[in-house]
């Protein structure tokens, strides 16, 4: 909280004011350890399904995810560490490593790609951002932040902005555009619950532009942060053994 | 008269005018080689682009065209009703998909692609270009598990890429048409040979039941393979086109196809593989030009010979105008020499162009040492041995067209003739 309170007091200099900001929109879901439960929905024009799944991380290299349902997906993993993403897949008992060249592919069949996930990519560390709007819209008080990719940061986007609100510091919307400048997705933040004293949005709904009508949103049941998790926990072994 | 004074005319020096006739026939030689080389690849590519995989047409729906939309499916009662009304045709249906596929710890994405065995048979000859192993795409129990394994067929740069060989197991992973997480055990029935550079790099060929089994898809079909008996239609398709396309008029205006997948259309091998059809054009214009430019280096040889035997009669002909010759009865001898050197090097060139053009179409050029798996052209896998393909009409043309361009060449030692004064070349 106390990091907090340095962001409202304005002066003396915006770059620490800045960092601070985005430092805690980077751990904002992430913490050092998490648990989550959530459910994720797919709209596309042929079809919408939900599925329910279960998801641990560790810092920003380790994370597991695992379907519970529906039935036919149910116990299909995931498991990310480093730049690896490995699924498992019950009904025929295999783990197949996703290869560099499907990372821009979807992943379960959502509007994120693998890359989403594996993506190690933080504000601090890759991006350049300044607070380009500060005070109402919408009858909302939010800052609005644009970051661009530094130069050697390996990074899809051209340009990022995000809108944040001022009095708790979640997110509200971001928008991701291409290295053209063209707007490519916007996710959408919102259903705010405090945990861990921290104000995080339960819902994220990520719509592409150049797909009208589709969407996937991603509900967050249950959230635990600073749980203890070992480093083997995100292993081959436990990939198959944890359905 | 003048013909056979003509004829004796060019034996007066028989070493230099059988060098002329050795260049020019050699230059009729390389034209018509290289007219049947050229027909030969054209005549494979042609042969490629149709019968082992396009067919001669094709019919999809337009957003399968557009970005390879799952969902723009044919019904399948379309099949029926094509070969219903139009009774030479055969129909071969294909679906496909993007998926992933791992064996061991290799993976790479993939083309999934279904087919009807025996339908595919009688429309294409894909299925005979077997590398090793078999086109089988039947179910086979494992002997770890119940569950039945599909065979698959897949292309060589895959096989080798992921280490695969016939009998090995590969797991395909894919986003079904629900939405789910298509996933399943196969096993390499076999491995087909280069066709096609896609394919040949990421191609799994499957039976159409183990891919609905994958892919939940069943309404229908991505693409349908067309092929006619009536072999003129390979030149010109656009006649069986009009009667397909007005057949899908007609069905649509029976059962409209849903929206999104757009309208369903159908297209020619022309179209299909518009580089082909370019490449087509391109050769026919390659040869005229090439042959002009051997066929014009050999004529410099026939000038010389002609300026050469102009200048050593300069005398004679002197005498021969004096006496009261016409200067165009000369002109027109000195023509006839050169048009009977051109008439004797087209006959040499035509039988020895013949001998070889033949040996070439028989045993062809083999770059298989250096290129075992052929080389890709125009994205189409051309066999290693490279073959001619001799056609009778080579040898008139390209006879034709040496006469033409000796006769020109000749024109300027005979214009000497015409402008020759008695009375200076007498002195």
């Amino acid at each position: 909280m106390v990091m907090l309170m340095g962001i409202s007091a304005y002066s003396p200099a915006q770059a620490i004011e800045i960092n601070v900001l985005m430092e805690h929109i980077d751990r904002l879901w992430r913490g050092d350890t998490s648990q989550v439960t959530m459910s994720m929905t797919v709209k596309t024009r042929r079809y919408q399904r939900s599925m329910k799944m279960e998801a641990w991380s560790r810092g920003k290299e380790h994370s597991l995810i695992i379907i519970r349902e529906p039935i036919k997906d149910r116990g299909i993993a995931t498991l990310k560490v480093e730049e690896n993403i490995w699924n498992y897949l019950p009904k025929i008992n295999r783990v197949t490593k996703v290869p560099a060249s499907m990372m821009s592919g979807s992943w379960m069949g959502s509007h994120f790609t693998n890359d989403d996930l594996v993506k190690e990519s933080t504000f601090i560390d890759d991006f350049d951002s300044v607070i380009s709007f500060e005070g109402e819209r919408d009858g909302v008080a939010i800052y609005e932040v644009t970051s661009t990719p530094k130069p050697d940061a390996a990074v899809v986007w051209g340009k990022v902005v995000m809108t944040i609100h001022q009095d708790n510091f979640a997110p509200l919307h971001a928008y991701y555009y291409d290295e053209e400048g063209i707007q490519v997705r916007v996710m959408r933040f919102d259903q705010i619950r405090e945990v861990d004293g921290r104000a995080i949005p339960m819902r994220m709904t990520l719509i592409p532009e150049d797909k009208p009508g589709e969407l996937t949103e991603v509900l967050y049941e249950e959230v635990a942060f600073g749980i203890t998790l070992r480093e083997d926990f995100f292993s081959l072994q436990n990939l198959k053994q944890r359905r | 008269m003048l013909l056979f004074i003509a004829w004796r005319n060019i034996w007066r020096n028989p070493v230099r005018s059988l060098l002329t006739i050795a260049a020019l026939g050699g230059g009729v030689v390389m034209v018509i080689l290289y007219a049947a080389f050229l027909e030969g690849m054209t005549r494979q590519m042609v042969q490629y682009a149709t019968e082992i995989s396009t067919g001669q047409m094709q019919l999809h729906r337009q957003s399968f065209v557009d970005d390879q939309d799952l969902y723009a499916t044919l019904p399948w009662h379309y099949i029926e009703r094509i070969e219903r009304r139009l009774p030479e045709v055969v129909a071969a249906p294909r679906l496909y998909a993007a998926g992933l596929a791992s064996a061991g710890d290799n993976s790479s994405g993939v083309m999934i692609k279904a087919i009807d065995p025996l339908r595919e048979r009688r429309v294409t000859k894909m299925l005979d270009h077997l590398r090793s192993g078999e086109a089988r795409f039947d179910a086979v129990s494992s002997n770890e598990g119940v569950e039945r394994r599909y065979n698959v067929v897949i292309g060589t740069q895959m096989a080798r890429n992921m280490h695969l060989n016939i009998g090995d197991e590969l797991v395909l992973i894919t986003q079904a048409a629900d939405g789910s997480i298509g996933n399943a055990l196969f096993r390499i029935g076999g491995v087909l040979r280069p066709v096609e550079p896609n394919f040949d790099r990421m191609g799994v060929l499957m039976s159409i039941e183990a891919y609905q089994q994958l892919m939940y898809l069943e309404e229908g079909f991505h693409e349908l393979a067309l092929w006619t008996q009536d072999l003129t239609a390979l030149e010109q398709p656009q006649q069986p086109q009009q009667h397909v396309a007005s057949l899908l008029t007609e069905l649509h205006a029976e059962q409209p196809l849903d929206e999104l997948g757009g309208a369903a259309m159908v297209r020619n091998w022309r179209q299909l593989t518009p580089a082909i059809a370019d490449m087509l054009e391109l050769s026919k214009a390659m040869v005229i030009i090439v042959g002009f430019i051997i066929v014009g280096l050999a004529s410099l040889g026939m000038l010389n010979t002609m300026l050469m035997a102009v200048h050593e009669r300069t005398h004679e002909f002197g005498i021969l105008l004096s006496i009261g010759m016409s200067r165009w009865w000369l002109l027109l001898m000195v023509l006839f020499e050169s048009l009977f050197l051109a008439l004797i090097s087209a006959v040499i060139g035509s039988i020895a162009g013949t001998f070889v053009a033949r040996y070439f179409e028989q045993y062809g050029i083999d770059f298989s040492g250096s290129m075992p798996d052929g080389y890709d052209w125009g994205g189409i896998v051309f066999e290693p041995v490279m073959r001619g393909h001799f056609e009778p009409q080579h040898l008139l043309s390209s006879s034709l067209l040496m006469i033409t361009i000796a006769m020109l060449a000749s024109l300027i030692p005979s214009w000497r003739t015409v402008r020759m004064k008695p009375a200076e070349v007498l002195r």
